[in-house]
Order: C-alpha cells, then structure tokens, then sequence
C-alpha cells in the first residue's frame, strides 16, 4: 500500500483529496504547512509526495529544494499542486525539483493517473 | 564789352572758313551726345572744336578748383608738353579774366602780355568761360599759332559751343550724382531696418520721382506700385501734374502707366488728348505730352513711372527716355525692397506670435549662456519677468544645487546639436517644476548664434501617471485576490460534490447521484466563468503574459482529448481526431493552447447533438515560417454570417437566446482570439446555418517571445 504525503493548507482541500484518495486505496497522511511538511517527509518514509506551492511558513518550492537536498527524501516523487492558470508555475515547480505537477480544482482521474505513473517508475 | 573792345577782325576766305565752323560745331554737338560723363564732356569739347584751318590750334579745358582758386587741366590738344592735370595758379596767365568776371576774352597777340605763360609758339589767344546754372565753372582757351588769328565769327561760334559744353557738363553731374545717389539709396533700402517700410517707400518714391522730373526737365510726374493681389497699379509719389493722385487706382490697360504695366515696355505719347489709351482719371488736367515706364524685378512688374509736359512746346525723344530708364530701375529697387522688408516685418511678426501664444516655455540664449529673450509661458512658468531674466545665465536662475550640473551639461549639448530630457528646475519663489527640456541650437546663415529651450510643465502628467499606476496595481491586485477568495469556496464545491458522488455510488445510494452530479456541474461551470472573465480583464488591462515552453504537441492533444471526453459523450456525440503521427515539439503557453482548444471544444460539444465532432492537427509551413494548424469541425447548428461578424467580440453569443439555451459567458472564443494574436497565430471561422462550423487556429511551431509593454 502507498504512502502518500499530503501537504496542503486549505481545509477543506486537504479533507477531500485525503478522503479521495484514501477511499482509491492509499495510505495517506497531511501536513498542514511547508515546514511540517518537510518535517515529516524525513522521517515518514512516503512513497510520493503531494505538495500544494502557496503554502505558510515555508512555500511548497522551497519545501521541495530542502527535500531534495535532503538524503532520505531526494530521490521521493514531489508532483506539485497549483492553481489554475498560474502559468509558468508548472516550469517553476520542475525547476525546484518536482517530478510533475497538476492543477487545481483536482480531477481526481488525471492526478490518479500522474500518481500511479511515478509510483510505477520509482524503484 | 570786352569782347568789342579787344576784337579785331581778320580776314578769311570766307565760304571755307563759314563751313568750316559749321562742321566744328556739328562735330562738337555729335561727341558731347555720345559723352556719358564729365570727362568725356571735356574730351569731346576740345576734339570737336580742333580745327587746323580755323586756326583752332591748341585747345584747353580749364576747371575752377574754388579752394585754391587755381584753374585745373581737364582735357587738351596740341600742347605737347603740359601734365595731365596741369594746374595754372591764382594770379597766373591770361585765362584767369574770363573766370573773373564771365565774359569772353580776346588776346591777338599774346607776346605783348606780361601775364602770359609762355609754354607754347602762340600767337593769339581767346578764352570763354564755361557757366553753369549762372555760375563760371571753368573756361575753354582756344589758340592759334598765329597772331590776330580770330574774329566776330569765332567768337560767336565758339561761345555756342561753350554753351553746349556748359549744358553737356550739367547734365552729365547731375546723371553721375543720379547714379551716385542710386547706389546710396539701395546700399540704404538694403539694410532698411528700422523705419515702417510704407512710410519710407512713399517717401523714397517721392525723391526718386522728384530728381527724375527735375533731370528730365518736365513739368511733373507720378509713381504708381502694382498691387499683385487687386491686379491694380496704386499711385503713391505724384508731382506737379496738376493735382495730387496719390491713391489714384488703375488697372492694367487704363492710361499711360497701365499701358506700360501691361506691355511691359516704355512708351511716349506725344499728345495725350488725343491718345485712345488715355484715363478719364486725369481729364481734369492739362497733359500735353507723356513718357512712361515699367517698374520690372527682373520680368516681374512691382510698378511704373510717368513724366508729363504740360507744354505743348515740349516733346520727349529718345535721350529722355534713356533718362528716364535710369530712374525706373530705382524705383523698381525700393518697392521690390520695400515688399521684402514688409514681407520679413510679417514672418518676424508671425513667429513672435507664435512664441508669445506657445503653450510651452520658450527661452533664447546667445553663446554665454546668457538669456536673450523669453516668452509669456516662460515667466508664468518660472516667476521671473522678461526684464529679469534677461541677461541672467540661465542656468543659475532655475537650477537646484543639485540639479545645476546636469543642467549645464543640457545647456553646452544644445549648442552642438538638439538635447532632450526630464528635469527638475526651481521658480523664483523657489519651489521646484518638474519640466520636459528640450534644448536646439539656433542657426542662422550656418553661423551659430546661440540656443533656445523649451520647457514643458509636466508636473500634472507625473502625478497622473503616478495615480494610474496604483489605480492599474490596486485593480491587479484585487482581481488576485478576488480570483483566490472565489476560487477557494468554489473548489470545495466542486470538491465535495464530486466526492459525495462517488461515496453515494460506493455506499448504493444512486438515487442521489444525478442531484450531486448537477451541484458538480454548476459549480464547474461558475468556475470557468469566473476564469474567462479573470482572463479577459488581465487581457484588456495588458497585464496577461506569455509563459513559452516546449512542449509535445502530441502529449497535448491527448491531454484535451481526455478533458473533453465527458462533454463530447454528454449530448451524444463522436469525436474523431486526425493528426499526424508526429506533431513535434512546439514551442508556445501550453495552458493557453489547452484553453483555446477546449474552449473550441466545448463549444463544438454544446451546439452539436448526436453529431460528429473532429479534432484535426498538422505541422507545416506558410511563408517560411513553420506553424501548426488546429481545426474544430461539428455537425451542429451553424451560424449565419451576421452571427459570425460578431462570434469574436466579448459578451457576444450570437445572440442572447443562445445563452439561456446553451449557458457559457460569450468570452471564450474573444479569449481565444486574445490568445491567439498573442503568440502570432490566428483563428478563423467557417460555417452554415444548420451545417454545423468550423474553426481553425493556426499557431508558430515556435512562438516567439514578445517584449512586455
């Protein structure tokens, strides 16, 4: 069964895409802001990480550089969450060091189908 | 009388001698005509008169020189050995008697003088004075090698000919003064400057006419100017014709002077009364005889000149029209220099109107930096007035310490070439202007004289732009922020709704799954319209960007072709994509090219019901440039052409029954062509009512960058 870190602020979102994705079969665990996420993604041993880029504390990108830097988590599939429409966020996130991105609101169908691709290629 | 007194005659063989004297004095009469001036006057007098056979042996001309009182040589023949301007002093030889008292003098034998100089074998002597205006200017010396040589007939001829000579020698001063005083008058008209041109040429036209009447001998005359614009001649100089025409108008063709003015050759009418050309304007004047001429700037007709005789004795020839020819020129000159200078009077006028009335500060320096001239704007816009800045360096007058440098380097830049710039300068109360400067040197002639600066006041046009700016970053800002608030309650909408579904459906609850799914599709809905008109604000305000990436084209298509899947199915339609193999990688905003194509998409989707919908892609070339060519084709409703006149512009379904019917907001396809014209492409449209339509965009494989505004 996958581990999947979920960082995201907003309630409501962290709610659903947590339920969602849970209910699609994985284990999934939530930080509440960017440093917490980071926190967490050393110790936790996840499998992929789901990191919303307007984040408190720490933004996702720079969230996403630490964990790179970082031995346990640079190899951790990152696929960004953004906005919609934010243009250029997508050339940004990859350039933290994200593996994909996608926006949102989410459809679950197409970040399933991102999730499950890395999830396939990661050793 | 002396003459009577002294006189005694000798015999001469007297036909011979009677013809003889006769052909002196034709052959006196003849040069002096020919003499154009003084000298030749002289010279013509003692070659006409010498004459072997009368015994005309030696002949002199002799001129008073009135300081000295010594008499001058100014022409000779037959004495061998005296200088050219041999001077005979005061007191001296027998010459001096007819000077004295104006008479003739006969001396037949001149040995028996005492006060004879003798440079010559003479034998008599005969000295006429030569008078002019009833003074004796001179006296003519006639000699014989021979005693007793002259007589009564000698005496009368020779004193005819020194009438002649007297008449000859006055009018040649006078023409040579003529000439002199031409000069002087264009030398003076050319640098005419100061009194009012009208006033100066009536009164130059009055002097001209005044010596043309007087050298000519006639009882009056008038000069007329040619008014270019009323084709009329006007008189402004009358003299003595029996009235005052000044003013008198009259057209080309009309009298004497506008005969001339239209021929544009002199002309002499020697009796006017009877003349067919004549003026009813001068009826009421005794003209007897009239001479007139055209006034010519080269061929161009600025004037003419009329001399008239009252006396019937009197007639023009042809030395009179020579005379007056020399005047015509003179005139000519004075009103062609008059329309000059009123001419450059107007320019010089216009342009200080034009600086007066400028709206923008205008300040001449000369070479020193020193103000010349400043104009109303400028002392407005400074404080200083024209007498206080005049002389002041301007750049110690309205510059700030710190802004004194910069300023003077505007300043030394101007004189070489035109500067411009923004600047802060400092009014006399000491508050500071923000100005537009800009500097040009001025040249006249090639010479630089100086410089001149403008000065633009653009403290309003800062704070302007200055509040546009905050007012353009506050509505940035707040359509940031409203887009995050709208969006954030609208994704839970989404969110949720669509999690309840797939929980009903998990949990065997269906019957709520229809209700969930419209809740799903409203909200989606609300958020696309929320996104097209955060678009469209962003594109009107300027502030939408380009993100270029490359990108596969493939991969893109796909992405569409799942996103649309849903709304393809939902009114029963077939969606059918023909690209080719190998779109490659292009190069533009990928989110935008997603948006135009499911922008178009979804519109195919709406307006088509159990029809087909086909989504076409190809690489290829048009003018050089490699583009890639997306179309759009649906069996749907189709428009008509007045529909498709507007299908591009914002808030424009085609018409507002479409949008209860069909929903959308009317902004995708004005988005879509915003996009579009952004990355160099364009999109197009063909259709017919109930056919269904097609849409095309065609994009550069490789969108290049544009610079932002």
């Amino acid at each position: 069964m996958a581990r999947i870190l979920l960082v995201e602020d907003n309630e409501m979102n962290r709610d659903m895409l947590s339920r969602r994705l849970t209910r699609k079969g994985f284990e999934v665990e939530t930080a509440v802001d960017g440093r917490e996420g980071v926190e967490m993604a050393k110790t936790g041993e996840y499998d992929l990480i789901l990191m919303d880029m307007s984040l408190p504390e720490i933004d996702g990108w720079e969230a996403t550089r630490q964990l790179r830097a970082a031995p346990d988590t640079e190899r951790t599939p990152i696929v960004a969450l953004t906005a919609h429409a934010m243009a250029g966020d997508r050339e940004k996130a990859l350039e933290a060091g994200c593996d994909d991105y996608d926006t949102k609101p989410i459809e679950l169908d197409r970040l399933l189908s991102k999730i499950n691709a890395l999830l396939e290629n990661s050793p | 009388m002396p003459r009577s007194a002294t006189a005694r005659a000798r015999a001469k063989p007297g036909k011979s001698a009677a013809a003889h004297r006769q052909a002196a004095l034709l052959r006196l009469s003849t040069e002096i005509a020919a003499a154009q001036d003084e000298e030749a006057v002289y010279r013509s007098v003692v070659s006409g008169l010498h004459d072997e056979a009368l015994g005309y042996n030696f002949l002199g001309v002799f001129l008073l020189d009135s300081e000295s009182g010594d008499r001058v040589l100014q022409a000779s023949i037959g004495w061998p050995d005296v200088p050219p301007d041999w001077r005979v002093h005061r007191g001296e030889g027998l010459s001096e008697q007819a000077l004295l008292d104006g008479e003739l003098h006969y001396t037949p034998d001149v040995t028996r003088e005492s006060k004879y100089l003798p440079s010559l074998s003479t034998g008599s002597e005969l000295d006429v004075p030569l008078r002019v205006d009833g003074q004796t200017i001179g006296v003519l010396v006639v000699e014989s090698a021979e005693p007793n040589a002259f007589g009564d007939e000698d005496f009368e001829i020779l004193a005819a000919a020194a009438n002649q000579a007297a008449i000859a020698i006055g009018r040649a001063r006078l023409l040579t003064a003529e000439r002199q005083r031409a000069d002087e008058h264009k030398a003076l008209l050319d640098t005419m400057a100061v009194l009012s041109a009208e006033l100066e040429l009536s009164r130059v036209l009055q002097a001209v006419l005044e010596r043309a009447v007087s050298l000519l001998g006639v009882t009056g005359g008038e000069v007329a100017i040619y008014e270019e614009q009323a084709q009329e001649l006007v008189v402004v100089a009358s003299q003595d014709i029996g009235k005052d025409s000044t003013g008198t108008r009259l057209k080309p063709g009309e009298g004497a002077m506008g005969t001339v003015a239209r021929t544009h050759e002199p002309i002499i009418i020697p009796s006017y009364a009877e003349w067919l050309g004549r003026s009813t304007k001068y009826s009421d004047v005794t003209i007897h005889s009239v001479m007139a001429a055209p006034l010519l700037i080269g061929r161009r007709l600025v004037g003419a000149i009329a001399t008239v005789h009252s006396d019937p004795a009197r007639v023009f020839g042809p030395e009179d029209m020579r005379l007056l020819n020399l005047f015509a020129p003179q005139a000519a000159v004075a009103i062609e220099n008059a329309r000059l200078y009123t001419e450059a009077q107007r320019q010089k006028q216009y342009f200080e109107e034009l600086l007066q009335n400028s709206p923008v500060a205008i300040v001449t320096l000369d070479r020193e930096y020193r103000i010349v001239s400043c104009n109303p704007n400028f002392e407005r816009l400074f404080g200083y007035s024209s007498s206080e800045a005049v002389g002041r360096n301007l750049d110690e007058l309205i510059t700030t310490e710190a802004t004194r440098s910069e300023a003077e380097q505007y300043t030394r830049e101007a004189l070489d070439r035109a500067v411009h710039g923004i600047g802060r300068r400092r009014r006399k109360d000491g508050t500071l202007v923000d100005v537009e400067v800009l500097g040009v040197p001025v040249m006249v002639d090639g010479e630089r004289v100086g410089l001149m600066g403008l000065y633009h006041d653009i403290t309003e046009l800062l704070r302007a732009r200055q509040q546009a700016e905050s007012a353009n970053n506050a509505k940035s800002q707040f359509l940031a922020s409203m887009s995050h608030e709208l969006r954030t309650p609208l994704n839970a909408i989404i969110g949720y709704s669509e999690m309840l579904q797939e929980e009903a459906e998990d949990l065997g609850h269906a019957e709520f799954g229809g209700d969930l799914q419209k809740i799903h599709t409203a909200g989606r809905h609300l958020l696309s319209l929320i996104n097209n008109v955060l678009d469209l604000s962003k594109i009107e305000a300027g502030r939408m960007e380009l993100h270029l990436e490359d990108f596969d084209a493939n991969a893109m298509l796909d992405d569409v072709v799942t996103t649309v899947r849903p709304l393809v199915d939902k009114n029963s339609n077939r969606l059918q994509v023909e690209r080719a193999d190998s779109l490659g990688i292009m190069r533009a905003d990928l989110t935008k090219v997603r948006q135009m194509l499911l922008n178009l998409l979804s519109n195919a989707c709406k307006f088509t019901e159990n029809g087909k919908i086909t989504l076409a892609a190809e690489r290829g070339e048009d003018g050089g440039r490699e583009i890639v060519t997306f179309s759009v084709t649906d069996t749907g409703i189709g428009m008509t052409p007045e529909q498709m006149d507007r299908l591009f512009e914002a808030f424009s379904q085609a018409e507002a029954s479409t949008t209860s019917k069909y929903g959308g907001t009317g902004l995708g396809l004005a988005i879509t062509r915003s996009f579009c014209d952004m990355m160099g492409g364009d999109v197009q449209v063909v259709s017919a009512l109930g056919e269904g339509s097609t849409f095309t965009i065609r994009l550069p494989a490789a969108v290049e960058a544009v610079p932002a505004t």
